[in-house]
């Protein structure tokens, strides 16, 4: 979905992601297009923390995001800034995943391995 | 009777999408009402674009029941592959699922095993189709036509439970046009059943607004006396009125991905509906308090980061009244779709 991608970039901006899952360490960075890199981003502006068994609770609505960073399921770290702008990232996303064709694949693909 | 729905009531989608294909949309919904539960059944057609800029036609299936505390239930996505119109326009097979129109009413077979929800139902017709044509939906246009009373027989499993139904009342209506989720437009629409069944009335009730509610653009009160249409309210004779908020989060949000969207819990169900209309000597007032609801969301068509939330409300009411000189006194049970787009 092009017009949700530059949404989406444009909502991410300037700012670097770092984001642990399970121990295993990605970051995101914007631009002219979205470069997801393995490994520690070094510099970041928001590091996020979570599982896999989270993030399946908040897609299948066991629990908000509130209630997942309330609890220690999700964490996020940075200056006020730069989580509002990781916040307004992230709904951007799920924005476009929601509207993509190939997401129910994608999600599908995340269910499978263990919890 | 035998002959009228099969008459009136056909898929559209196979030559409407086909020669217009833009924003169209179908859907066939039934509501079954038990003493102790509320089914929700809807088989929705959307024309969306594909990522190759092709129309292609969406296919979704939602099954939703409440007992004595909450809504469950799921919603499930099809590709267009998996969607199948018979020739004669009267039977919709989408994966495992089948809605048939038959001379005096429909069969519906439920097949979701990732939700494991499966069910068979027979639905008979015990009231005449009233249909109303292109409506005025924001840019758009849209039909429908409803059948505000059928029995239904059959079982239905869900939440890990079998229900069956032996008679129960139940509601249809089958919508179709052309417009975009997320438009100028807000709609409530409710249908109201006794909750005695020999009780011959029913009534179903529709309000089109502007997206923000502050403008009626329409409104009416159908009221069914068995399979009669006794009495129909227009506009002008009609007064609604919305009271309070019902204070209470959504059972639950379908698909569940699109709660982290729905920015919280808030909304603005109310706590009470009134809906008051006099009409040449006539006279019904309707009062809908609801229970709790489910919110049904999709991407807005306009804006690529709004949400349309339906809110599925089930709940009691009182109807009162004098139609043709006979007093209308009952309670019983209904079901309001609020779109507050």
């Amino acid at each position: 979905m092009p017009a949700s991608y530059r949404h989406m970039l444009e909502a991410l901006g300037p700012l670097v992601v770092e984001v642990d899952v399970d121990g295993e360490l990605f970051s995101l960075r914007g631009g002219r297009r979205l470069e997801v890199t393995d490994g520690p981003a070094g510099v970041s502006g928001a590091r996020i923390a979570s599982s896999r068994a989270a993030i399946l609770d908040l897609l299948d609505a066991k629990l908000g995001l509130d209630e997942a960073v309330q609890a220690g399921a999700v964490s996020v770290c940075g200056s006020l800034d730069d989580i509002l702008r990781a916040h307004d990232t992230l709904l951007a996303y799920v924005h476009a995943a929601v509207r993509a064709p190939s997401h129910p694949e994608l999600l599908a693909a995340l269910r499978t391995g263990p919890r | 009777m035998s002959a009228v729905l099969a008459r009136s009531d056909f898929i559209r989608t196979p030559v409407l999408a086909t020669a217009r294909p833009d924003g169209f949309k179908e859907w066939y919904h039934f509501v079954v009402h038990r003493p102790d539960s509320r089914i929700l059944i809807n088989f929705s057609l959307n024309s969306e674009v594909s990522t190759d800029g092709r129309p292609r036609l969406t296919p979704r299936v939602i099954v939703i029941a409440h007992d004595d505390q909450r809504w469950t239930g799921g919603i499930e996505r099809f590709e267009e592959a998996e969607l199948d119109v018979s020739a004669d326009l009267g039977v919709l097979t989408v994966g495992g699922n089948r809605m048939t129109v038959r001379p005096d009413g429909y069969r519906v077979v439920i097949d979701l095993p990732g939700h494991d929800i499966r069910g068979e139902l027979d639905l008979t017709s015990m009231s005449r189709p009233f249909a109303v044509n292109n409506q005025p939906v924001g840019d758009g246009r849209v039909s429908w036509l409803f059948v505000p009373r059928l029995r239904a027989d059959g079982w239905l499993r869900i939440g890990g439970q079998e229900i069956r139904f032996e008679g129960n009342v139940a509601y249809h209506d089958h919508n179709w046009g052309r417009f975009r989720w997320g438009g100028d437009f807000s709609w409530t629409w409710g249908a109201i059943l006794p909750s005695g069944p020999d009780d011959p009335w029913s009534l179903v009730f529709q309000q089109m607004t502007d997206r923000r509610r502050l403008r009626c653009l329409y409104q009416a009160l159908w009221v069914w006396r068995h399979d009669e249409p006794a009495a129909i309210f227009p506009p002008a004779a009609v007064q609604t009125r919305s009271h309070g908020l019902l204070g209470r989060a959504a059972d639950c949000t379908l698909p569940p991905p699109m709660r982290l969207v729905l920015g919280g819990e808030a909304s603005d169900v109310p706590e009470r509906i009134e809906i008051a209309a006099t009409r040449a000597g006539d006279a019904v007032h309707a009062e809908f308090k609801p229970q709790s609801y489910a919110r049904l969301a999709q991407p807005s068509e306009v804006c690529l980061d709004r949400s349309v939330v339906l809110c599925e409300s089930n709940g009691s009411a009182r109807v009162t009244g004098s139609i043709n000189g006979e007093d209308i006194d009952f309670v019983g049970d209904g079901v309001f779709e609020l779109l507050h787009g």
